[in-house]
């Protein structure tokens, strides 16, 4: 089943007088249990691809389907609760917030959540990356490593349908990366999430289902 | 301290709380100015409560008798005899005591004198003052009674002499004379003026000093305006409308601090949310709402007004037990009720600054879209 669906979307940006076009038409699908990895040189477009995916951001033309939804025109509150409900992000630097533990982070996007679950679901998912004994550290107390695990857990405590990665091991020594990929092709497996980590990092095209090169504001491949 | 069940059921509090103890100095600076300003509107304005109530016991005294004074009508702007008879008539049962009042110089060995003091005639003394030495005499034939206030100046005691217009005469007793009138009172057949100055009546027990002042008025004043008779509540109506006035206008002094505080305060959640521009956007990326974003940060700024509110209202309850003690000899002044309603308009006003500055910057970081913050 088809996960995302984007059909000729561009996005422009106004910088002044002139018009700067970020993305030139992409069309791109992804089924569900689907891991892909977007390459490409930086100012490409490979993070503005990402933000329209993820409902950050909205293009300019074109239209974006999740799970068969047109989420093109939604409102931002709409968007915020199906980015809420269907995809689960994880960034470079982790962004992990720091007065909150590893298990308070974990918990953080269904704060709001009257749902009894959630608490040992937090647990059940640092578990699973390998967290159990650091439920209660805080950010400044974990390494590079354990934050992406924990920021990984955090981005899974919806379920959602779609994981976004920016950049998920570009702060991570080899090791670690190959950790945090090994929770992701799993992820994909058994959860059957689509996966898109947009990376300059080849090793993580190893773990990938197919690359897709992001070039002048165009997909090559 | 254990917040458990306030952090489970809002969680915006929570997230709040932690926000603030990131940087504890920068918070307690924020709140220390909530504080001051809570501090500077609840003292002035419980000053201003212990001056008013001070002012309303001394009146008090004098609201329970009725003054009648000379009207336009009287001749030579004397009361007569007549005047007098009048008084006793309109009010069965009251009493009834005739002044003469004079101005004259008055003196006490060497050093003490007085150009001009007001020495008071008067038969029964017994009748409305009190004595604080000696003894006030039922039949006032000779000597004279010094208000305790007069006694400081003259530095005078019972048994020492004074001299009045010339004529040396000895302190019987010092009287808490009531009122704001300092005297002397002397037998009112040694004061040489025709008809009296004014007559005091001590309502009787079935009447109020109101309801006297009225029927004194409604007798004596058919044809002309032989008397004036002020009803007794009026200055403590004027005094209690004046303490008003100075209470606004000492909490309209001390609001000026919590307008400063509430900038301060503005800053600090301004300087926050751009520091935490990418964390904000990170919330917004995950599921939060933009009301969300604004319920968090609108509890820190209200946070930070509940904490200074609190502590200030403490500060201020010390503050005014030892300006009563002081000032008043009364530390316990401090709760009156009033004071109470004092105390609740400053906490609020610390309440509502802190929320009312923090509305802006919490407007401006839910508003902002989480790709442009992200991005920072």
């Amino acid at each position: 089943m088809t996960a995302i669906e984007v059909t000729n979307v561009t996005k422009e940006y106004q910088t002044g007088e002139e018009t700067f076009l970020a993305l030139k038409g992409i069309d791109f699908s992804l089924a569900r249990g689907e891991f892909v990895s977007i390459m490409g040189p930086s100012g490409s477009g490979k993070s503005t691809f990402l933000n329209i995916i993820g409902l950050l951001d909205q293009p300019t033309t074109g239209s974006v389907s999740l799970d068969g939804q047109d989420v093109t025109e939604l409102t931002d509150r709409r968007r915020t609760t199906v980015r809420k409900q269907t995809i689960g992000f994880i960034f470079q630097d982790f962004f992990l917030i720091p007065t909150l533990s590893a298990k308070e982070n974990v918990e953080l996007p269904a704060i709001y959540e009257i749902d009894e679950t959630i608490r040992s679901r937090a647990t059940m998912l640092l578990e699973r990356v390998g967290l159990g004994n650091r439920l209660k550290h805080h950010p400044d107390q974990l390494s590079g490593g354990q934050k992406q695990r924990v920021a990984i857990a955090r981005s899974l405590i919806n379920s959602p349908r779609i994981l976004l990665a920016d950049e998920p091991t570009g702060n991570l020594d080899s090791e670690t990366s190959e950790q945090v990929l090994d929770e992701f092709t799993r992820i994909a497996r058994d959860e059957n999430v689509a996966i898109i980590a947009v990376t300059h990092d080849p090793q993580v095209t190893e773990y990938t289902d197919r690359t897709i090169e992001l070039r002048d504001g165009r997909l090559t491949s | 301290m254990n917040f458990g069940f306030l952090d489970e059921r809002f969680p915006s509090f929570k997230l709040a709380r932690r926000n603030l103890t990131r940087t504890p100095l920068r918070s307690g600076l924020a709140a220390l100015g909530i504080v001051i300003g809570v501090v500077a509107i609840a003292s002035l304005g419980m000053f201003a409560t212990s001056l008013q109530v001070n002012a309303e016991d001394v009146t008090s005294e004098t609201n329970s008798q009725v003054s009648v004074n000379p009207g336009p009508a009287a001749r030579d702007g004397r009361l007569s005899e007549r005047d007098v008879q009048d008084v006793g008539r309109a009010v069965p049962g009251a009493t009834v005591i005739p002044q003469k009042q004079i101005q004259v110089p008055v003196s006490a060995g060497r050093d003490n004198s007085l150009e001009r003091a007001s020495v008071v005639g008067v038969e029964r003394p017994d009748a409305y003052l009190e004595a604080s030495e000696g003894q006030v005499p039922a039949s006032f034939q000779s000597g004279v009674l010094v208000d305790s206030l007069i006694a400081e100046t003259l530095e005078v005691e019972v048994g020492e002499r004074v001299e009045i217009d010339g004529r040396s005469t000895r302190v019987r007793a010092v009287v808490d004379g009531g009122g704001f009138s300092a005297n002397l009172y002397v037998p009112i057949q040694t004061v040489e003026a025709d008809g009296y100055s004014s007559v005091i009546v001590i309502p009787p027990e079935t009447q109020t000093a109101n309801e006297t002042a009225t029927t004194i008025r409604e007798r004596l004043n058919v044809r002309e305006e032989r008397v004036q008779v002020p009803n007794p509540d009026l200055l403590s109506g004027l005094i209690s409308g004046f303490f008003d006035i100075l209470r606004g206008f000492l909490t309209a002094i001390g609001s000026i601090s919590l307008i400063v505080a509430g900038v301060s305060i503005l800053n600090v959640m301004l300087m926050s949310t751009i520091e935490r521009r990418q964390e904000i956007g990170v919330l917004r990326a995950v599921g939060f709402q933009r009301r969300d974003i604004l319920k968090i940060l609108l509890s820190e700024s209200m946070l930070l007004g509940v904490i200074g509110g609190l502590v200030g209202a403490v500060v201020s309850i010390v503050v005014s037990l030892g300006v009563n003690y002081y000032l008043v000899d009364d530390a316990m002044l401090t709760f009156h009720p009033r004071n109470l309603g004092v105390l609740v308009i400053a906490f609020v006003f610390g309440i509502v600054t802190s929320i009312g500055s923090g509305l802006y910057p919490a407007w401006k970081a839910a508003n902002e879209q989480p790709v442009e913050a992200l991005r920072s």
